[in-house]
């Protein structure tokens, strides 16, 4: 049962307290893709490394060292070969200026991740100016040689400060929903990694990659002191009993997108394609297992990154198409979809194409990233 | 014509061709057995490396149980961590930020001082000089990142593209003879994204280059119109395109340099993936503009201007030098054998194209309805100034099919062509990834004193996933028609009539149906086995080796593969 939403005494971080602050976007009934159909093409996410295929995509909520309040960070998956999984760069755009540069880079082996660097949706700004990002690492590009990976949390000026690894982290991939009180927060991370195999163990039923039922979603409490990096301070697997799988062509399919509104936290079920919430997600001691379906199929076409509206309503960015689709998570109604990435050389078009996704801090529309082209866009009134 | 017996040609490459699929069914076999290792069931051997490295000697990291540990303290069960709260974490300080961070204490009462040792230092797969031989089953490039090279590039914005196209094609009808010949294209490409490499936004500086190796089987054996494949053409090394494009904005771009038009101009995504030279650039431009117009494996100095009118709609116009060729008298690839010698003394190309794409970014699809298929369409005009000889008459008006009457051909000003594209999807299934579309490419043009072809058309359908499993396969079929022009059609009428024992078959028109496969082996290597059947060969022409009767129907058989170092 999805509990009514309340108002939260912490400070909501991310896509949803950027919206809350500004609320310059129409919030009418019908949701706000109505009134965001012009993209901007802001800038090429490529480093000077030739990192491809852009992730993860978070505002940053402060002004702290190398970052500025409003900058754009977003993280590349795979290195200059195209392989994914090896990718180990995140670069900040400055929408001011206009201007990208290189935040942080590693190499792609780090004796403290295991497995190695494959930096994925899972990103995370801090008010403190502290970026926890996800690994989801693999040796040669598939699957078959993925390591469980790591979190990693960088300090304001892209240097490396510390490395989380445990059995609880085993493959962050989706985007983060983040509560951030300045000297405490809270992260919750989907793990798709438990126990999938290879993208060629195929299930002779379905005939395609064998389908576990062990991702998980993990809450993180931290504690940041004034000096020196985050200290976890708790984990709690709030969701577990989550589809995965294998994928030869988009690496993992998992539970990627988070979107926490009051206590509920909702979670992107990719291969199952649906939004199920999780209650009590801020409280709860032990998992909610696979939590309750609010919105199935319908527009849904392999929900990945999620974000939610100034209005309550939940941005999901479709993995099978280049469509975003916003719907009530109360409700569950299906509100629209918007083709934001239309590239007719995939079929359908756009498919394949999106990922991470970000409501722009000022209420001028949502960030979101283009992996066929390797850009980061801006959909705005 | 090849001297090589094509037979032992073919060998050769279906040979070639069986070693490179058992190698990959070796690498295939390979996964599987890895797989096969870790059943789903299964702990994977990299989860079970943190716990491993845990028992190294311990040093700067911090192992925090989790504060909902057991109560008895037990190991967690790493096999099904899912609902389970406790869990081992590990917290290892990196770098000289951890030097501010206070001592680290655990937060639930359970600590361990930990291993700072490498929880996994496996190396990737890559790495090494004979590294890309471990990727080769999922890597873009054959070569990775090219033993350093492409690293090297990418830090000046550049990116390298090398691809090789190779096929073995061959009739087993008709023709003027039957064989098979090799074909084989290397393209280089080196591009440059200006802000990357000096901070100028919007900015892509390419040049290109071509390899064009082997035979010519439409020239030996086929005498079409509609050559048999795309990449057919003189054997050289040659500049193909040299060009620099800016943006200004996200509505419109500026294209200067020597430019191959057919990368942006007819251009169908769903006959593109067919192999005869009809689905690129099309039959009329290829018969009627000087030089076959420029397109590959010639290009044009010229400028292209590109206008996002809106989501929707974009105008492509340009202009380029009227001949990719210094002149129109002989073949145009010989003529200027190495592409540098960007002529800028010819007539002026102009063409323009108007295009519609649905849905375009921003179309919104309200709760209920389901998803547009999508389309493209555009519409077309080109211009060209320079002087075309009449097929028919000569600067007398008098048949040039009589070879008693003077032979200089009458001269005429200017030429042009319409032409439209379409490319719709009709049939998605539910698992999107496999549709089915069609296409169509006519053009015309009603100048039939001074064009061979009046017509053109090519039209087809194609289907991504046609296997289940199968999603970055296209099967495809079509029909590709030339109607030769009422000159051309003449001057065979005059010769016949003029000329009345000598056998002079009258060229009306040709067709092609075309069936193919494209096969995707890795991500960087392709295999497309495809047939083509031919109607009318050239339009009806007499066989070169029997003059006594036209070229007879033709079956052509063959396979292409692309491989993308």
């Amino acid at each position: 049962m999805v509990k009514s939403r309340k108002p939260d005494r912490a400070f909501l971080a991310g896509c949803v307290a950027a919206a809350l602050m500004a609320g310059a976007i129409d919030a009418h009934a019908e949701g706000v893709l109505a009134g965001l159909r012009h993209h901007v093409t802001l800038a090429s996410t490529i480093p000077d490394n030739g990192d491809l295929n852009p992730y993860a995509v978070f505002v940053a909520p402060a002004t702290v060292g190398k970052l500025h309040q409003g900058d754009v960070l977003v993280d590349n998956f795979n290195n200059q070969s195209n392989l994914q999984g090896t990718g180990g760069t995140i670069v900040d755009y400055n929408p001011s200026t206009h201007a990208l540069t290189l935040f942080a880079k590693l190499p792609q082996t780090l004796p403290q991740c295991p497995g190695g660097i494959g930096l994925s949706t899972a990103m995370a700004v801090l008010k403190s100016g502290w970026v926890i990002v996800g690994s989801t690492p693999s040796r040669d590009g598939t699957t078959a040689t993925k390591g469980p990976g790591c979190m990693l949390v960088f300090d304001a000026n892209g240097e490396l400060a510390t490395v989380w690894s445990g059995s609880h982290i085993n493959d962050p991939w989706g985007n983060m929903a983040v509560v951030d009180n300045g000297a405490s927060a809270t992260l919750f991370v989907s793990m798709s990694g438990y126990d999938v195999p290879g993208p060629s163990t195929i299930d002779p039923a379905t005939g395609v990659p064998v389908v576990v039922n062990k991702a998980t979603v993990l809450r993180i409490q931290l504690a940041i002191p004034t000096s020196g990096p985050p200290k976890v301070t708790s984990q709690t697997v709030v969701a577990n009993g989550l589809a995965e799988r294998a994928d030869k062509d988009v690496f993992l399919i998992g539970p990627t997108g988070l979107a926490l509104i009051g206590s509920t936290l909702y979670v992107s079920d990719a291969i199952q394609n649906r939004i199920v919430a999780i209650p009590d997600a801020l409280s709860r001691t032990g998992s909610a297992g696979t939590g309750a379906t609010v919105a199935k199929d319908g527009q849904l076409q392999r929900a990945l990154a999620l974000c939610a509206t100034p209005d309550g309503h939940i941005l999901a960015t479709n993995g099978k198409n280049g469509e975003v689709v916003e719907f009530d998570p109360v409700s569950g109604k299906q509100l629209a979809a918007q083709w934001i990435d239309s590239n007719q050389a995939q079929s359908p078009p756009g498919n394949g194409d999106l990922f991470g996704l970000a409501m722009a801090p000022d209420g001028s529309g949502f960030y979101y990233v283009e992996d066929d082209v390797n850009m980061l866009a801006k959909a705005t009134p | 014509m090849n001297d090589r017996p094509p037979v032992g040609r073919l060998a050769r490459v279906l040979g070639s061709m069986l070693l490179a699929s058992l190698y990959a069914a070796s690498l295939s076999v390979g996964a599987r057995a890895q797989d096969s290792s870790q059943p789903p069931s299964a702990q994977p051997a990299d989860a079970a490396k943190p716990a491993d490295a845990a028992k190294k000697p311990a040093t700067d990291s911090k192992r925090v149980a989790d504060s909902k540990k057991t109560a008895d303290g037990a190991k967690p069960d790493a096999a099904s961590p899912a609902a389970d709260q406790s869990g081992e974490f590990v917290e290892t300080p990196v770098g000289p930020a951890a030097a501010a961070a206070p001592a680290a204490a655990p937060s639930a009462g359970n600590s361990a001082a930990t291993a700072a040792q490498p929880a996994d230092a496996t190396a990737p797969t890559g790495s090494g000089p004979f590294g890309f031989l471990n990727n080769l089953g999922h890597s873009a490039n054959l070569f990775g990142d090219m033993w350093g090279l492409r690293t090297a590039l990418a830090k000046y914005g550049m990116t390298l593209s090398v691809v090789e196209n190779s096929e073995e094609f061959g009739n087993v009808t008709g023709g003027y003879q039957r064989g098979f010949a090799y074909e084989g294209l290397t393209t280089g490409t080196l591009q440059m994204d200006t802000q990357r490499a000096f901070g100028l936004p919007g900015g892509t500086f390419n040049v290109s280059a071509l390899q064009i190796h082997g035979g010519n089987l439409s020239a030996s054996n086929l005498g079409t119109l509609q050559t048999a494949s795309g990449i057919e053409a003189d054997r050289a090394t040659r500049l193909w395109e040299l060009w620099y494009q800016q943006k200004f904005g996200d509505s419109f771009d500026v294209k200067v340099g020597q430019q191959s038009i057919d990368q942006e101009f007819m251009v169908s995504q769903n006959s593109g993936y067919f192999i005869n030279t009809m689905a690129g650039w099309p039959m009329l431009p290829s018969a009627d503009m000087p030089g076959g117009g420029p397109a590959y494996p010639l290009s044009a100095l010229g400028v292209r201007g590109r206008a996002h009118i809106t989501d929707n709609l974009t105008l492509l116009a340009g202009v380029y030098n009227g001949s990719p060729a210094p002149n129109n008298n002989g073949d145009p690839q010989k003529l200027d054998p190495y592409g540098v010698s960007f002529p800028l003394n010819g007539g002026v190309l102009a063409i323009a194209e108007l295009q519609f794409v649905y849905p375009g970014p921003g179309t919104l699809v309200q709760a209920g309805e389901s998803d547009p298929l999508a389309r493209t369409y555009k519409l077309g005009m080109w211009w060209d100034s320079e002087d075309f000889a009449d097929l028919r008459y000569n600067t007398l008006g008098q048949p040039l099919g009589n070879p008693a009457n003077d032979q200089t051909p009458a001269n005429h000003r200017g030429d042009f062509a319409v032409y439209a594209v379409a490319d719709q999807m009709i049939w998605r299934s539910e698992d999107p990834d496999r549709n089915i579309s069609i296409f169509a490419r006519p053009m015309f043009t009603p100048l039939q004193d001074r064009n061979l072809v009046a017509f053109s058309v090519n039209a087809g359908l194609t289907m991504h996933e046609p296997i289940f499993g199968r999603d970055d396969d296209t099967a495809g079929i079509g029909v590709n028609f030339a109607q030769v022009s009422s000159g051309a059609t003449g001057l065979d009428q005059d010769t016949a009539f003029y000329s009345p024992g000598v056998y002079s078959p009258v060229r009306r028109n040709e067709t092609v149906i075309e069936a193919t496969y494209q096969y995707e082996v890795t991500p960087w290597w392709q295999v497309q086995p495809d047939i083509q059947y031919v109607f009318n060969p050239g339009g009806g022409i007499v066989n070169i080796y029997d003059q006594t009767e036209k070229v007879k129907n033709e079956a052509v058989f063959g396979v292409r593969t692309n491989i993308t170092f």
